[in-house]
């Protein structure tokens, strides 16, 4: 379960730093710079900030950036990366046509 | 709803080995694989693998998936091929897309065995092409028969990483460096120091800062780091490189778990997120297994071992074996796996920047970790490196191989019992002093790690014969003129084939045997021409 | 400065407040923004994370037509005064679009359906008509050609409900909110017959006015206080697909209620659906998802847009809804507990009208007089048949 924080809003301002443009999520194209801004405007946990900006909701279904995001989340909040909880995984594992879901003989 | 017994999801070394041990019980199974061909990650596994016999330790990794394949047919497991599983749902119900249909079928038993998927690094040019997965770079060449590029910058000093760049030069690529950001080599010395020998060189402490390039990689720069892995201004280093192969370590795929509703737990050391299993592999959903890189990213040894013995205990559930066949297996398959899970590289080990000695209490060479070669000083202090003396008196092996891991192919391959390791497979070999080589070089051809090699010091009047293995093509051929590199992949100078043996036993690792002057006989340890 | 502070479970704090909301969603957001606006403190808790509830898990749709008509001047109101003004509002792209909405027929059996929705919606001053194949195949060129009716309403839309409750909650807690998540409020407390806060598992949180807008969940903590919510649980599921070329701007549903959707400003088709043995596989507590129900939604999906066939689902998804008895939420002050106010219910619709619940809720805190009669949404309400 999901430790109980407060959450608190920086006084300081948005501080950009040298990599902010380097994509992170390569199926949806969020910057790591999107993913810092989104932390700094109050999302606290990789769910939130999945939401948010969509990383993780592509075609690889965060198989990729999962590790990344996790670690710039917990930079960011100045916590251990392991303390971050990750999205749950879904059916499918893989994508599948709407005509083959359809095509599952449940009704024969 | 049809039910199955035992349903493995995956027919990589873990799915097949589970398989074939609850299929050799009795048991009906059914294996489903996504890919067009069986054998997972073993079909791409050229090399050699390391182990003892029972861990299939000197044959290389397609050859044990052609094996692990043919058993599991032979004992009726039905291998059904391009069949992803897309979800576990409740009640242990899989659902498999197949055929352009969804098939809902349910197990008694599910052995998960999905493996693991390649971590990466960004940085600035990583979406351009020519940017890859090692392990993606071993399917193109091993599988597709395709060079990956050129000029290779390999990030990763892993055994992935090694391993790949070594396989990257056998496919005719240059690899321009191996880079790690950490301040040692994480792979086995002797992976490295096969590909140090042939000029590759080294940078660890090093990322990489940028790749350029307009459409594709052209370059690459690369960057110290400090202990706090802050890059050092002024250190850059321009790479010419049309290829960045990524090693970074791997995750396990443990989607399905997750899905099934496996209590999960987030494990570093393991890989990331896992299912929670006990000593059987079973996780916390009665019936359900997760066996290999699945459940935590080790060798395929290992994950072969973990479905023997998630395959025993299914059995064992399931009443095709009594208690006391059940007890004996899982004890004969867990100290098996123990073995592997000794020695420099084992869980506790991992990552510890403290080890200066052998177990045996020999100075753990420090050249070699952060380099990927042995000096000629720390080499003469090992074992399998006999005394001057003793060299001498003619051809002897010399054994460089200098950590421990779990690895005794040398001590079978000596018919003249020239070399000994002992039980304790991560011992250090040890050259008897009174050695009667006879120069067959089987030892040569039978180490995974390439780190024996002949010398005979009495081959002509100030000339010395180095017999080394060799895995390049196009083959040299006797009377062949060329040079000799030293460890450090730096030119010695001239040298001559005088010798290519090439056996069937030998597997596909050729001896090579050259002529250099006596001087090298401890230094010249590669050959090109 | 922290970003978070960890609060230690056990640490028997005593927090003060002008108004505490239970439940960290869109309505909850939308309350405490409305509230903050005023400057009025406001603490929310949450038992797991912003948006983690249905919040993050419904179809999406802002729609006026085939609602029941209790809730049409809620929804009337927030498509024509907040919806359209609420990105710029609140500084994040919600992605609301206002592109009309079929409801489509295939049967003389849904033309009657249709024609229902119709008049109800002319009734309250709705824009509706009913359109024939032709006129339909004109506007929609992608139906399969069993379609031969539909509703269409040009007024209704859809949004991005993560976003929409995200953003919610970026502008309360800029505003002075405090949000605290992880934590679980177990019961309300009472000081002389009138609330005077929660409990949760570790800490006490003092109020004068809770409001209890936490979904499901709202219903075990209100009966601390002896008040009793008539609703109960059903899981939904959806299928959302690959991005595609830009092909629908309408919200979608069927007169037969199998499936519901839309292509979201991403490119990707979001599609729900109910299988019909939803209410009696309810008492889960994961939202999980049943093996029978993704394939189920393509089937009804390919009946009305087969062209779709081809076309890959890369993710499912399920949540629950929160079911009143009547099918209409509950937006009420509990009299008989002074300072209790009740905002759930809303029976798989909330989405649509959260914006408007969120400013009249607030209107009801703080002067017992919303915008909107919230009369037939009292909590009293429900009565026995006879």
């Amino acid at each position: 379960m999901s430790k109980t924080i407060e959450r608190v809003l920086l006084d300081e301002e948005f501080i950009s730093e040298t990599d902010d443009s380097v994509i992170i999520c390569r199926c949806e194209e969020i910057t790591k710079g999107e993913i810092r801004k989104a932390v700094y405007d109050g999302m606290r946990n990789m769910n939130e900030v999945k939401r948010y900006l969509r990383v993780g909701m592509g075609l690889c279904q965060g198989q990729t950036c999962t590790k990344l995001v996790k670690s710039i989340i917990a930079k960011e909040l100045g916590i251990n990366p392991g303390e971050i909880e990750v999205p749950i995984p879904r059916s499918p594992t893989r994508p599948v046509s709407m005509q083959t879901y359809a095509n599952d003989g449940i009704n024969k | 709803m049809k039910r199955y017994e035992l349903i493995v999801i995956g027919a990589g070394p873990a799915g097949l080995s589970a398989a074939i041990e609850a299929a050799s019980n009795g048991m009906d199974v059914i294996v489903f694989d996504e890919n067009s061909k069986p054998g997972g990650q073993l079909l791409k596994q050229i090399h050699k693998f390391f182990g003892s016999k029972a861990h299939k330790a000197k044959e290389r990794g397609f050859k044990i998936g052609e094996e692990l394949l043919k058993e599991a047919r032979e004992l009726g497991v039905e291998v059904v091929l391009n069949a992803v599983v897309i979800g576990i749902f409740q009640n242990k119900e899989v659902n498999v897309m197949l055929d352009g249909q969804i098939k809902h079928i349910k197990a008694n038993n599910i052995i998960i065995a999905t493996g693991a998927s390649e971590n990466v690094v960004p940085f600035p040019g990583w979406t351009m092409p020519g940017v890859i997965g090692a392990g993606a770079a071993q399917t193109m060449m091993n599988i597709h028969g395709l060079k990956p590029g050129n000029k290779i910058l390999m990030v990763g000093s892993g055994n992935v990483g090694l391993v790949v760049a070594y396989q990257l030069i056998q496919a005719g690529c240059m690899v321009k460096a191996i880079i790690d950001a950490a301040p040692r080599i994480g792979g086995y010395g002797v992976h490295a120091t096969k590909v140090a020998r042939m000029g590759v060189p080294f940078y660890l402490s090093h990322t990489i800062k940028v790749a350029y390039g307009s459409e594709a990689v052209e370059g690459a720069t690369i960057v110290q780091v400090d202990r706090n892995w802050k890059a050092i201004e002024g250190s850059e280093k321009k790479l010419d490189v049309d290829t960045i192969c990524i090693a970074v370590g791997l995750s396990p795929m443990s989607q399905l778990a997750s899905m099934a509703g496996c209590d999960m737990e987030n494990n570093p050391q393991k890989g990331g997120t896992v299912p929670i299993c006990n000593q059987y592999n079973e996780t916390s959903i009665s019936g359900i297994y997760a066996a290999g890189d699945v459940s935590a990213i080790e060798e395929a040894s290992s994950a072969m071992i973990e479905g023997r013995i998630s395959g025993t205990a299914v059995s064992y559930n399931q009443k095709y074996i009594g208690k006391s066949e059940f007890v004996n297996r899982f004890k004969e398959y867990s100290e098996s796996l123990s073995q592997l899970r000794q020695g420099m590289f084992s869980h506790e080990n991992k990552g510890r920047i403290d080890l200066t000695k052998t177990e045996e209490g020999y100075d753990i060479s420090q050249n070699l970790l952060q380099n990927g070669y042995l000096s000629e000083k720390e080499v003469i202090k090992y074992p399998g490196v006999v005394s001057e003396k003793v060299r001498k008196r003619g051809i002897v092996p010399i054994i460089e191989c200098t950590q421990n891991i779990p690895c005794d192919p040398c001590q079978t391959a000596c018919s003249m019992g020239c070399i000994k390791i002992g039980n304790t497979i991560t011992n250090l070999p040890v050259v008897d002093e009174n050695s009667n080589c006879i120069g067959c070089g089987m030892c040569v051809a039978s180490c995974s790690g390439q780190a024996i090699f002949l010398v005979d010091e009495n081959y002509a009047p100030g000339f010395a014969a180095i017999s080394m293995p060799y895995e390049l093509y196009p083959l040299p051929q006797k009377g062949d003129k060329g040079v000799a590199l030293d460890r450090a992949g730096k030119v010695l100078g001239e040298a001559q084939v005088i010798e290519v043996k090439t056996i069937k036993a030998m597997d596909g690792t050729n001896v090579l045997t050259i002529k250099v002057p006596l001087e090298w006989s401890m230094k010249a340890r590669f050959f090109k021409y | 400065m922290q970003m978070m502070e960890l609060i230690n479970k056990g640490g028997d704090r005593v927090i003060k407040s002008d108004v505490i909301i239970v439940g960290g969603g869109v309505i909850s957001c939308a309350i405490a923004y409305n509230l903050a606006k005023r400057n009025i403190k406001v603490i929310v808790i949450e038992k797991d994370h912003i948006g983690a509830g249905a919040s993050s898990r419904n179809g999406g749709g802002v729609r006026q037509s085939a609602r029941d008509p209790r809730e049409l001047p809620l929804a009337i109101y927030a498509i024509k005064n907040l919806w359209p003004y609420l990105s710029k509002e609140l500084g994040v792209e919600i992605e609301y679009h206002k592109k009309g909405n079929f409801r489509l027929g295939k049967t003389p059996e849904h033309l009657k359906i249709l024609e229902n929705v119709v008049n109800q919606g002319l009734d309250a001053g709705l824009e509706l008509r009913l359109l024939e194949k032709d006129e339909l195949r004109k506007l929609c060129p992608y139906i399969s050609n069993e379609v031969v009716n539909a509703s269409y309403c040009p007024t209704d839309g859809h949004a991005n409900p993560m976003k929409t409750t995200l953003a919610f909650y970026k502008n309360a807690l800029k505003l002075g909110t405090k949000f605290i998540t992880g934590e679980t409020v177990k019961s309300i407390i009472l000081a002389k017959g009138k609330v005077s806060g929660v409990k949760t598992e570790t800490n006490v949180y003092e109020a004068p006015e809770v409001v209890l807008a936490a979904g499901y969940e709202s219903k075990a903590i209100a009966n601390t206080v002896g008040i009793d919510i008539a609703m109960r649980k059903e899981l939904i599921e959806a299928i959302i697909t690959e991005a595609q070329p830009q092909m629908f701007s309408e919200m979608i549903g069927t007169a037969e209620s199998d499936f519901y959707g839309h292509q979201t400003e991403h490119g990707s088709f979001v599609f729900g659906g109910s299988t019909g043995l939803e209410p009696f596989l309810s008492d889960e507590v994961k939202t999980i998802n049943k093996s029978i129900t993704a394939p189920y939604i393509c089937r009804a999906v390919l009946k009305y847009f087969p062209i779709m066939s081809s076309m890959n689902i890369i993710r499912t998804w399920s949540g629950f809804m929160d079911i009143m008895a009547d099918k209409v939420p509950v937006l009420s002050k509990v009299k008989e507990v002074p300072g209790l106010t009740l905002a759930c219910g809303f029976s798989g619709h909330g989405f649509g009208i959260s914006p408007a619940v969120g400013q009249l809720i607030s209107e009801l805190i703080i002067n017992g007089k919303p915008s909107i009669s919230l009369d037939a949404f009292r909590y009293d309400r429900l009565k026995p048949k006879g």
